[in-house]
């Protein structure tokens, strides 16, 4: 009972000095606000990096070209080509999937409209590694490949950048550089990774890309998918193993290539993310402890403009508890109110982010529940005091207060 | 014997000076007395309500409350006997501004943890005795000054308190007003209701039926009419 005229009085109390109650909350909205918009953040870009991860399906590994030296002499790049992918696919031993990767960016033409556009070459297992799904026609396959046919896979927003539609692009020809390819199919949609866009990209087969497009059979890379079971350090020794030989690397000389574990990039990319999020987290927190000062301030003019009703409470037959519960109860109701708009208020921020830059979005519910719960106590924290001032004063003299 | 005091005195520190408030009031109140304290400002009938009224506490001396020595209960059980045994009338009526009639009459029931349907019913029912059955949802600004002294009385009969205090009730209302405040106070104390009236009219003090005089902190003098 005693807590329900507490809340009662609390609200009728925040009501009658609304603009006060709400100039006073304002730090406590711009903390809370803050302090969820960035937790939102950091999540958002952790999620973002977890759908890379869970669309590959398990691990890859990512062999890229780099330096050999020579001593302390840089001996420039060697090529990765076709021919030691194809060396790593001959290996029975893992059960691993191969896919090379090539690519470059080009002018593609269709009917009067043209756009300029990341142009892959690709095995037809890439598709799986990469784990993007078909949404029209079909995927090209290891046929397709081996007879450097002119046939297109196209991202799901290629149509609509030609300004033309699904119907009308399917099974017609687009021509780049100077050859036409069939478009077969379309990929669903898929997101942007934030390096790269697969939404906007061409695919087309490998051999067909280095002998009609890029005339060349040098790589990017070649990414390795392994399962989450395996060991990556032996698979790691056995690309290392394989691929020396076929660059003919004497003992004692350093690789011409690296060996990229991209899972542990991005969770050391999570890290960095998660130290960065408590920072300005931590950060924002001030403002939330500086508004609970703001609030203890208006608690302590609110009881001193209140004593005559403190005191004719105290007539009525209040006890000091239930004084000190009301005036504790009015500090969190005014914090819990800043805490639940600021919430709101970060909440929509982020969503605005999200849906004007294209992230996915993720609002924690323990970010929400713990700024609801951090709110409540910066309340009880500095309510404590003004409440105390309130129980303990004498109700003869309040009665009497002008 | 609702309230026996003996040899009451308190004194208050104002700055380097003691101020004697009252200097040793005996005074004997029987249940369903009416009784008009009087006295100049300054003569200690203010202290004397305090303390009588469980606002304050004597610097020395006895005050017994329905046979219970009450000097010496801490801080809880003052507001127990202030919430039960005792009701508050004040010049200023003291209503929560924001809060309706009733909800006003409910608050010292909502303190002594009444349970709420039970201390509806009991609100209506001590409104309806002060004739305001049909303002129980208006606001003490959209009532006029003898209403919300009804509202006051109301809130102060609730809890069914062996006394009644009632400091300078007619202060602030018009003649007519005050005259119908002072009616209702004379038929609570016909049906049994004790009654301690402070005030400084010789024409109120005259409707109870016995006046004491204080003055310089003693009782000068104590007429039963």
């Amino acid at each position: 009972m005693l807590i329900m005229e507490a809340i009662y009085s609390a609200i009728s109390s925040i009501r009658t000095n609304a603009v006060r109650s709400f100039l006073t909350s304002l730090a406590i909205i711009i903390g809370t606000a803050a302090v969820i918009a960035v937790i939102g953040l950091g999540s958002s870009a952790n999620k973002a990096l977890e759908e890379d991860i869970d669309d590959l399906g398990g691990r890859t590994l990512s062999v890229q070209p780099s330096q050999r030296r020579s001593g302390a002499v840089t001996m420039g790049i060697n090529p990765l080509v076709i021919k030691d992918a194809e060396a790593l696919t001959r290996n029975t031993e893992h059960d691993w999937k191969i896919s090379p990767t090539m690519s470059g960016y080009r002018q593609v033409k269709f009917g009067n409209s043209n756009m300029r556009a990341r142009v892959g070459g690709y095995l037809p297992i890439h598709f799986e590694v990469r784990g993007y799904d078909l949404e029209h026609g079909r995927l090209f396959n290891e046929d397709d490949n081996l007879g450097r046919r002119k046939v297109i896979v196209i991202g799901s927003k290629v149509p609509k950048e030609l300004k033309t539609s699904v119907k009308n692009i399917l099974n017609k020809n687009v021509t780049l550089g100077g050859v036409t390819y069939e478009v077969v199919g379309i990929l669903e949609e898929e997101g942007s990774t934030g390096w790269q866009n697969p939404d906007e990209e061409f695919y087309i087969p490998i051999l067909t890309a280095a002998q009609r497009v890029f005339g060349t059979e040098r790589l990017d890379g070649i990414n390795v998918g392994i399962s989450n079971e395996s060991n990556v350090d032996y698979v790691m020794m056995t690309i290392e193993q394989i691929l020396r030989q076929k660059h003919n690397i004497g003992p004692g000389k350093d690789n011409d290539f690296r060996i990229n574990d991209y899972s542990q990039f991005s969770e050391l990319r999570n890290q960095a993310t998660g130290i960065f999020t408590a920072l300005i987290a931590g950060i924002a927190g001030i403002s939330l402890v500086v508004g609970g000062i703001g609030v203890m301030n208006i608690m302590l003019v609110s009881v001193t403009e209140r004593t005559r009703e403190i005191g004719l409470r105290k007539a009525l037959g209040a006890t000091q508890k239930a004084i000190m519960l009301q005036f504790i109860v009015e500090a969190m109701l005014l914090c819990l109110i800043g805490g639940l708009v600021g919430i709101f208020i970060g909440t929509s921020f982020l969503f605005l982010l999200a849906t004007l830059f294209d992230w996915p979005f993720a609002m924690p519910f323990s970010a929400i529940i713990g700024s609801i719960t951090f709110s409540l106590l910066v309340g009880l924290f500095f309510g404590i005091w003004p409440a105390k001032r309130a129980a303990r004063l004498d109700p003869a003299t309040s009665l009497r207060h002008e | 014997m609702t309230i026996k005091t003996t040899q009451l005195k308190r004194s208050f520190a104002v700055g380097s000076e003691t101020v004697h408030a009252l200097k040793g009031i005996d005074l004997n109140v029987e249940a369903g007395e009416f009784i008009s304290i009087m006295g100049p400002s300054g003569s200690g009938k203010t202290t004397l309500m305090n303390i009588i009224g469980c606002l304050d506490t004597p610097t020395s001396g006895e005050y017994y409350l329905n046979n219970q020595l009450v000097n010496e209960l801490d801080e809880d059980s003052l507001a127990r006997i202030r919430n039960k045994e005792i009701g508050f009338v004040f010049q200023s009526f003291h209503l929560l501004a924001k809060n309706s009639a009733l909800d006003n009459v409910l608050l010292p029931m909502k303190y002594a943890g009444a349970n709420m349907a039970d201390a509806a019913i009991r609100a209506k029912f001590v409104l309806d005795q002060v004739g305001l059955s049909d303002r129980i949802n208006h606001g003490p600004s959209e009532l006029s000054g003898g209403q919300q002294q009804r509202v006051a009385i109301a809130r102060a009969l609730v809890n069914k308190p062996s006394i009644l205090f009632a400091d300078e009730p007619t202060g602030n209302l018009d003649s007519k007003t005050g005259e119908d405040v002072m009616n209702l106070f004379k038929e609570l104390n016909e049906e049994g209701q004790t009654i301690i009236l402070i005030t400084h009219e010789q024409d109120i003090a005259k409707q109870s039926k016995r006046t004491i005089t204080i003055r310089d902190g003693l009782i000068e003098t104590d007429k039963q009419i």
